[in-house]
Order: structure tokens, then C-alpha cells, then sequence
């Protein structure tokens, strides 16, 4: 294994466990979640993460409850009885689909939040509330390369469909590429298919290339 | 009585027109049920009969534990308090989703008592993950099967945290003890971010070691 698909398995471990211990800020937990729903291997180490939560749980040292609690809670499952509130929700992973985590918060191809901001390159933005970081929709038209740049903060990607190559490698679906900061690269996305990817920037994003510098002009 | 009906069998559950509503498996009403602990046994109670002294014995144990988890997290008392009732709530209100062949029912208390907290600690209110989604259980064995298995991986999963070296044990109580994303352990002990990262992934290594040993000896 090379040294860059070696980082990329330490850093998929450690959002993993972030996750399962419930760390993780909002738009990484949904961008994990995703990749949770899309990844065989992922999910089964999750279902390690969570059972390894269980046994921690269960050797914690017990702290008594305030008086009467259990008296509370039995009396609050009779008042609701009639009318559970189910809070989950399934992930849908049916092809042709994306999961349900991003689908929440993907517009379609034709909508209004999508813009040019390059040849073969569109991007979204996706709000989430409380969120500090900014993260964007890719769509990258097949075989299209994007204006090589450089990142002030970790840049988190996740592949939701076809797939891109950069200087550290190549991606697919469900794969997650991590940026480390002032990193640059170039993604060239594979000439089968358009790429679509959900990306989280912790900082700002500086173009590098000959184009990208005047690109940055508009960019500040 | 021969091998098969020592374990409790799931074949007599689909002649019994209540266990029919769900696929749970959950036809054991031999407290001895081979493959579930105590406190699965109980959740299916809760959960097929809506059985509050079996509630009530599940709330003694994992209420204080839930209590006690939440404030190593450095919750504040009275949110832990409430947080640890309303998580036993949604115990109750879910116990019919519960399926002792994907989780014991630690893991299971363990993620809801994660969900109610991200749920508390987030303006934003987004559904959160099922464990008994087909997403996070991807294996396939025979349902009574499953539960032995399962069990066992519980307790391969102590014996491995045991046997973590300290370095590595350390970044997992971190993690889900004080709640600290891997950026943050860096950030407060000191250990580079690329020394947590590959302690995280050593320290998952080995527990997932521990999962994949010689296939045949669980296996029938």
C-alpha cells in the first residue's frame, strides 16, 4: 500500500470513530453517513464502533439517578403510549439513488442553486445551520479538469458518483479523498460519466494555476 | 432434546401469530436463550410484550450507566439527568425495532443514548440513523446464528480493548469517553495529528483482527 492510500485509510478511521462517538460536526456527520450507506466495509467497521460503545457503556461505573426518575419516564411512555414518535429513519440505498442522508439536501440537476463556475464545472452550495465550514456540490462534466488550487483548511470529499483522479490518487463511489491544508491539487473526473461530490472545506480555497490566480480575483 | 432446540427455535416463532408482526427472532421465552444476555432478553420483552418490570429492570442498569457515560462527556448534571430519561424513553417507544441477532441490547441502548445527545446538543433536528438498518447490518446468517455470533463478538471486542497497547487505548477513551474528534486529541495532548490518526487506525486493526478470525468456528 503506497503512503497516500495508507493516509487516506487512517483518516477514513478516524472520521469513523468521530462518528460513532458522535463528534463530528453536522455536515461530516451527514457526508459519513452517506459514505456509511454506500460502503460495505465502513459500515460493518461501524457496527465494531458501535458495539464497542455498548461494552464501554456497559462497564461504565453507574451514577444514580435523581430520585423518582424511573417514576418519570414510566409515566411519560404510558401519557405517549397511544401515539409513539418514531425519531429514525431509514437510509435508502436502492440503486439509481443516492442514500438518504445527502438526497435531503441535493437539488436537482436543473435547479436555480446550481452555477456555472466553470467549463463542465457546476457547484452548489449546501447550508447547514450552526455550520461553520462550507460545503458544496460538485458536478463535474466527464473527462473535464478543474483549475488546480490550494486549500488554507482540510478539505473532506466524498464520491457520489463517477469519480475523479488527482495527485494522490484515484477515486469512485463512496470513496472519501481528504485535502490536508495548503495542499494543491488538480482533479481530472474519469471520462465514463459525470462526477458528483459532496465536499466540506474547513478554511478557504485559493486557485493556484495560471487561471485560477485570476480566478481568485473574483473569488475575494 | 437434540442440538437444535438447546438454542431457543426461531422455526416455532412463525407459528406464533405476535413474533409474525416483526421478523425479529425474538420467540425465546427460555430466559437461558443461548447467544442473548440478560439484558437482551429483557428488551425483547419490552419491546413483544410491553413488559414494564422488564423495562424497569433495563432502566435500573443502563440509566446510571447512560448517566454516568454522559457526564465523562462533561455534560452538564441536570441535562445528563434529563437526557438519560429521555434516551430510556426512546427505549421504550423503540424496543419493537430491536433485533437481538444485529445487537446486544448495549449497543443498541449506546446509539440511542448517542442519538438523544447529538439530538440535545444540535439546534437542527435531522432524523438519525436506525442500527437495525439493513445499511449497518450487512451480514447475512441465520437469524439465531447471528445472535450467538454476535454475542461473541462482544466479548472479543473487550478481550482486544484489553489488549491494546496504552497508546492506542488511549485515543479510544479519548474518543468516547471525553468525546474528542481525532483533530481535537491532537490538538489537547500534544501527539501529532498524523500520530492519532495512525494510532486510531492501528487501534481498529486490531479489534477488526479480532472479528475476522478463522471463518468454521462460528459458522455451522
Amino acid at each position: 500500500m503506497n503512503e497516500q492510500a495508507s493516509f487516506n485509510m487512517q483518516v477514513l478511521d478516524a472520521l469513523l470513530l468521530d462518528y460513532a462517538t458522535g463528534a463530528l460536526s453536522l455536515p461530516l456527520e451527514v457526508l459519513v453517513e452517506t459514505h456509511l450507506a454506500m460502503n460495505e466495509d465502513s459500515a460493518k467497521t461501524m457496527n465494531m464502533l458501535m458495539k464497542l460503545g455498548g461494552v464501554l457503556l456497559e462497564d461504565s461505573d453507574p451514577v444514580s439517578l435523581s430520585e423518582g426518575a424511573l417514576e418519570n419516564v414510566l409515566k411519560a411512555i404510558e401519557d405517549d403510549e397511544e401515539n409513539p414518535a418514531l425519531d429514525t429513519r431509514r437510509i435508502d440505498t436502492s440503486d439509481g439513488f443516492l442514500p438518504r442522508p445527502i438526497a435531503d439536501y441535493i437539488p436537482d440537476a436543473g435547479h436555480s442553486s446550481w452555477k456555472r463556475v466553470g467549463i463542465g464545472l457546476f457547484e452548489c452550495d449546501v447550508v447547514f445551520e450552526g455550520d461553520k465550514g462550507r460545503a458544496k456540490f460538485y458536478r463535474i462534466a466527464p473527462g473535464t479538469a478543474v483549475p488546480s488550487h490550494t486549500h488554507t483548511g482540510t478539505e473532506v470529499t466524498l464520491v457520489l458518483e463517477g469519480g475523479f483522479t488527482d495527485e494522490t490518487g484515484s477515486y469512485g463511489p463512496s470513496d472519501i479523498a481528504v485535502q490536508e491544508e495548503g495542499c494543491e491539487h488538480k482533479p481530472v473526473a474519469d471520462n465514463d460519466g459525470e462526477c458528483l461530490v459532496f465536499t466540506i472545506n474547513q478554511g478557504d480555497i485559493r486557485l493556484t494555476g495560471p487561471i485560477g490566480r485570476v480566478l481568485n480575483l473574483l473569488v475575494n | 432434546m437434540d442440538i437444535k432446540n438447546e438454542n431457543f427455535d426461531f422455526e416455532l416463532v412463525t407459528d406464533d401469530p405476535v413474533s409474525l408482526t416483526r421478523d425479529m427472532g425474538t420467540g425465546c421465552d427460555n430466559d437461558n436463550a443461548k447467544g442473548m444476555s440478560r439484558w437482551d432478553i429483557m428488551l425483547v420483552r419490552v419491546g413483544r410484550d410491553r413488559d414494564q418490570a422488564a423495562f424497569a429492570a433495563l432502566f435500573d442498569y443502563f440509566a446510571p450507566r447512560i448517566k454516568s457515560f454522559l457526564l465523562r462527556l462533561g455534560t452538564d448534571m441536570s441535562l445528563c439527568e434529563e437526557i438519560a430519561q429521555e434516551a430510556m424513553i426512546m427505549v421504550w417507544r423503540r424496543a419493537e425495532t430491536y433485533n437481538p441477532a444485529q445487537s446486544g441490547a448495549s449497543t443498541w441502548i449506546f446509539t440511542i443514548a448517542r442519538n438523544k445527545r447529538i439530538d440535545r446538543l444540535r439546534r437542527e433536528n435531522r432524523p438519525l440513523p436506525d442500527l437495525s438498518d439493513p445499511a449497518f447490518a450487512p451480514e447475512t446468517a441465520e437469524t439465531g446464528e447471528k445472535a450467538i455470533f454476535r454475542q461473541q463478538e462482544e466479548e472479543k471486542i473487550r478481550h482486544a480493548l484489553k489488549n491494546l497497547p496504552d497508546e492506542q487505548a488511549k485515543m479510544i477513551f479519548s474518543a468516547y469517553y471525553e468525546e474528542k474528534s481525532h483533530r481535537e486529541i491532537a490538538d489537547e495532548s500534544g501527539v501529532p495529528l498524523g500520530t492519532v490518526k495512525s494510532r486510531i487506525r492501528l487501534a481498529l486493526n486490531r479489534l477488526r483482527a479480532h472479528l475476522d478470525e478463522p471463518e468454521g468456528i462460528w459458522k455451522p
